[in-house]
């Protein structure tokens, strides 16, 4: 399978220029980096694409069992690198992207040249002395809440969409149609990234790392991000004045001269 | 209220348009929905009177608070994740479902429509918000929620069993079989860990080698996953697992409580250890038969699925679950079955080229010995470490081989011949064996029960050192009679017998009992023969003055060793001398003792008289109350010594051949019919044997082959008798067998050369 339209890359911005690539985090898809992108285009190769089960990607491809874990993701990202024959990549990921980048470098580090983490947290569960930010009680609650929304999805119309990724209008035509999804993938992915550890991943990072942290964020804190950066070594910390857990829509001014700076 | 709309019709509709004219403020406040206005971090700046009453909390407390805060977690990570990016990127959302948390903190199901305001570069500048109360709603969503999960449950369960059931249906072993059914099975209810036993060997339950001590079920451990190798040590416990089969009537759930703790302290500390709160134990079997059990470990722990299913830690499984688990452990129990049978199939295919084989090489010994030597190359290691065979022998039992499998440690077998027949009695295994007329299987060897059966301190030792897992003796009978015992030895490093090695191994005994009777009964022909040959045949001739007298006996080179042809030279009363050769009919045992017997009548015949015709008549007259079982031909002649004079007879003989005077003559004695036919009346031939003359009495052996007549034969005897032309019988006797007899005779020859002294 092409995974150009599995996970439905795109590309713009300068062809030889330094490959910068956006994962989106949990919530939506693609189109949360829509007002951080065009910036980088002016000098990087840019590149953004959905999740497998997200977005406009293969729904086909969805395979609960290697979607178990963030592996499976990670997985994803590096044969999207190396389809694209990219080296030396910027990548930036927002929420539980963050550390499916921890995790595709940990694959091929090779290909990376700098990671970025947009409200990065490795383990969100409280334990013992770290603070993830939330009780067990709490994901529970989370985990219930998914199942009262289905933004939307209608699995008459879902295949429709999904097959014609040519004809976004039949898209636009749905309300909520950046966060649809598939409501047994959305339950999958919430528990594989609410219930992920990758603490001990962290160490492993050798190249440049940039910890954008938001302020009031209750899904990836404070501590969750000092954490991340406690245990990359040589990591950068940059607080941002931001509020929320998605800078790159409601600050991307800020969100896309935080990355710059750091490159 | 008919009439009165009547009367006052106009009131009505200056009513309806006052209100229709209201307040937009009052509107707003007292709308039947929430509204709220935030900027665009979320903050609250505008929210009516309706949202308030709804929450508990007045306009001042919600005011500079976030909508967000206001949200259970649930709705925070949602308002965060999707609502506020939506409203980003498409301006809008509708219909999202969050949670408000009351002040006295009870939830109030909403549903929220929102969209976003903005400036003419498109920046956000307000978000205004309605929300919907949606308890019913939200109930009756999560009515069909629950519905859809359990039938996804459901969905998921017959999926798991229609998995199983492929799954199966494509494994042949039953290792296979194993793998699938600890694979599917822990899946299926989120196990941690999950461990198949299996009962070995029921197949041959009704072997007849029945083992000692009598065997509790054996389990052994089929397959496991995710259990560590202590906690399935002490699943396993130290009767293999017993419990786990004892339990599995049904579906079982093991729980690690305080009452486990008592019983299996050892288990529970092990699942204390894995992180489980019990195990569940589901009965593998097919029919009513019970071939196993599947054992899963139980977690009520960090796996995730808790906060899928929402049950508490420690809960049982659910009855859809145990439901689930009874079907696969039937479902397993008939592909258990099946693949075992298979299996089975194949084991006994392979057995029975093992035999055959077996059987062929065996066919090819010569000897006992060489039986007994095929035996031990067979079933050393292939069937076992070490094999002893005592056999039975005239002189008591014997050890006749003792290998061991490993040349290292052959000198540990030979250790024990110390005990072994012929000096000691045979081994307690090997004797009641043999006393039992059966196969004995000690399937376990322990040292209290090797104290019991040896027969003194050093003999124990001397057995210690075999390291013995397993004892097999199986008595040798052929033709109901015991010939001996084999006794096949397991040490530790193979590990017991089962039932199909000692299926196997009494074969093979069987096999060697058949040979071995025949090799015997061979041999105890030969040896029979030879000794009766020993018997019967004639001492030398005495030395009798005046003549000299030379005999041979040549045996037929096929067949037995021993023939029916026989000669006799006895001095009598009064300087004569009888002297007689015969040829019994046949060349066996049979032909033997006819001639032995015919040899003693005719002795004590020549006592009477020693006439030769008067010794036919009268062997012709008795033979029918002698019961002799086959004819004979004879030649009977006396001689008187100081006159030389000879008198001849025959009963269906070749004629004797003279030697006198450098000629060779056959005296032309007129034969009679043969003894053992109808009397005929034997007539005399006599003349004068000359001195220095030789007369040659011999048996159709000599004269007779299957590539030329008599009379050929009878002339070829004649010139070589001319030819030789000594006056010594022992040379001549030795030429004319040089020249007539050949190596590969098919009949006796007797051979008789006197002559009277010059």
């Amino acid at each position: 399978m092409d995974v150009r339209t599995r996970n439905d890359v795109r590309e713009s911005g300068v062809p030889g220029g330094r490959p910068i690539v956006f994962a989106h985090g949990y919530g939506c898809d693609q189109n949360m980096w829509r007002f951080v992108t065009p910036d980088f285009e002016v000098d990087h190769r840019v590149v953004t694409f959905d999740h497998v089960g997200f977005g406009n990607s293969d729904l086909s491809a969805y395979d609960p069992v290697k979607y178990d874990s963030l592996r499976g993701y990670a997985g994803d990202v590096v044969e999207i690198l190396r389809a694209l024959d990219l080296r030396d990549v910027v990548f930036v990921g927002h929420s539980v992207s963050a550390m499916i980048g921890v995790l595709a470098y940990r694959r091929a580090p090779e290909l990376f040249g700098a990671l970025v983490m947009v409200g990065p947290s490795a383990r969100y569960v409280d334990e013992g002395d770290y603070t993830g930010g939330f009780t067990r009680a709490q994901v529970r609650d989370l985990l219930d809440s998914l199942d009262a929304n289905h933004l939307g999805w209608s699995t008459a119309i879902a295949p429709v969409i999904m097959g014609n990724p040519d004809r976004p209008e039949l898209a636009e035509e749905l309300t909520n149609s950046f966060c649809r999804t598939d409501p047994d993938v959305a339950r999958q992915f919430a528990r594989v990234s609410f219930l992920s550890d990758n603490r001990a991943d962290l160490a492993a990072v050798t190249v440049p790392t940039l910890v954008l942290q938001c302020s009031q964020d209750v899904i990836a804190p404070e501590s969750a991000g000092r954490f991340v950066h406690d245990h990359v070594p040589g990591s950068v910390f940059v607080q941002l004045a931001a509020t929320g857990h998605c800078p790159n829509l409601s600050a991307p001014e800020e969100t896309t001269a935080a990355i710059r700076a750091f490159l | 209220m008919a009439t009165a709309d009547r009367r006052s019709g106009s009131d009505v509709r200056a009513q309806l348009d006052q209100l229709l004219e209201d307040d937009p403020a009052d509107l707003y406040e007292n709308a039947p929905c929430g509204y709220l206005s935030t900027l665009p971090d979320g903050t609250i700046v505008k929210v009516n009177r309706t949202f308030c009453a709804w929450t508990g909390r007045t306009a001042e407390q919600l005011l500079r608070t976030r909508l967000r805060d206001v949200l259970s977690v649930g709705g925070q990570v949602f308002h965060d994740t999707h609502l506020a990016p939506l409203l980003r990127m498409q301006g809008a959302v509708r219909e999202v479902a969050l949670d408000v948390v009351r002040v006295d903190g009870s939830l109030l199901p909403c549903l929220v429509n929102a969209v976003e305001l903005r400036d003419a570069d498109g920046a956000p500048v307000m978000v205004r918000a309605t929300l919907f109360e949606a308890t019913a709603r939200r109930r009756y969503e999560r009515e069909i929620l629950s519905a859809r999960r359990a039938a996804e449950e459901s969905e998921a369960r017959s999926r798991t069993v229609q998995q199983v059931v492929s799954e199966l249906a494509e494994a042949t072993t039953v290792d296979d079989v194993a793998a699938v059914v600890v694979r599917r099975g822990r899946r299926a209810v989120r196990a941690a860990g999950a461990a198949l036993w299996r009962v070995r060997g029921h197949m041959l339950a009704d072997h007849r080698a029945q083992p000692e001590p009598e065997p509790a079920p054996m389990l052994v451990l089929a397959h496991a996953e995710g259990f560590s190798a202590e906690l399935l040590h002490e699943l396993a416990d130290d009767r293999r697992g017993q419990w786990a089969l004892e339990l599995a009537e049904g579906v079982r759930v093991v729980r690690l409580d305080d009452g486990l703790r008592a019983r299996r302290p050892g288990l529970a500390a092990q699942l204390e250890v894995a992180g489980l709160h019990g195990v569940a134990v589901v009965p593998v079997s097919a029919d009513s038969r019970r071939l196993g059990a599947l054992v899963l470990g139980l977690d009520g722990q960090d796996d995730g699925s808790d906060l899928i299913t929402l049950e508490e830690p420690g809960a049982d499984l659910p009855a859809a679950d145990l439901a689930l688990l009874a079907t696969l452990g039937r479902q397993a129990g008939q592909a258990l079955e099946r693949a075992q049978l298979h299996e089975q199939t194949t084991r006994q295919a392979q057995r029975s080229a093992f035999l055959l084989d077996a059987a062929r090489l065996m066919a090819g010994a010569t000897g006992s010995r060489e039986t007994v030597e095929r035996f031990v190359d067979m079933a050393v290691p292939r069937l076992a470490d070490m094999c002893l065979v005592d056999l039975i022998t005239e002189h008591g039992a014997r050890r006749v081989a003792a290998r061991h499998g490993d040349p290292d440690r052959q000198h540990l077998v030979e250790d024990l011949l110390e005990w072994a027949p012929p000096v000691r009695d045979l081994p307690y295994p090997a004797r009641r064996a043999l006393a039992e007329g059966r196969t004995l299987w000690f399937r376990t060897v322990d040292d209290e029960w090797l104290r019991s059966v040896v027969r003194d301190d050093r003999e124990l030792t001397a057995v210690r050192r075999l390291e013995l897992a397993g004892i097999v003796s199986v008595p040798l009978m052929a033709e109901g009679r015991a010939l001996g015992v084999v006794t096949l030895n397991a040490d530790r490093r193979r590990g017991p017998f089962t039932a199909a090695d000692v299926e196997v191994i009494e074969q093979l005994a069987a096999q060697v009992s058949l040979v071995m009777a025949k090799a015997q009964r061979y041999e105890l022909e030969v040896r029979t023969s030879h000794t009766l040959q020993a018997t019967l045949l004639p001492p030398p001739p005495p030395d009798v003055p005046g003549i000299s007298v030379a005999v041979r006996y040549l045996a037929a080179t096929r067949g037995v060793e021993i023939g029916g042809d026989f000669y006799d030279v006895a001095p009598l009363a009064g300087g004569q001398v009888a002297i007689a050769v015969g040829d019994v009919v046949g060349h066996d045992i049979t032909a033997a003792a006819t001639m032995g017997q015919l040899r003693s009548v005719y002795r004590a015949l020549l006592v009477e008289s020693p006439a030769p015709s008067a010794v036919i008549d009268r062997l012709q007259a008795s033979w029918p109350l002698l019961g002799l079982q086959r004819m004979a031909t004879a030649l009977f002649a006396t001689i008187d010594l100081p006159s030389g004079r000879l008198r001849i007879a025959s009963a269906g003989h070749p004629p004797p051949l003279l030697l006198a005077g450098g000629r060779a003559e056959y005296l032309p004695v007129r034969p009679s019919r043969m003894l053992g036919a109808p009397p005929s009346g034997a007539r005399e031939w006599t003349g004068v044997l000359a001195p220095g003359a030789t007369l040659v009495l011999f048996t159709d052996g000599l004269v007779e082959s299957r590539s030329s007549d008599v009379d050929v034969g009878l002339a070829r005897l004649r010139a070589s008798a001319l030819r030789s032309a000594t006056a010594d019988p022992d040379q001549l006797c030795d030429r004319l067998l040089a020249d007539l007899a050949g190596t590969h005779r098919a009949d006796d020859i007797a051979l008789l050369a006197l002559t009277r002294a010059g």
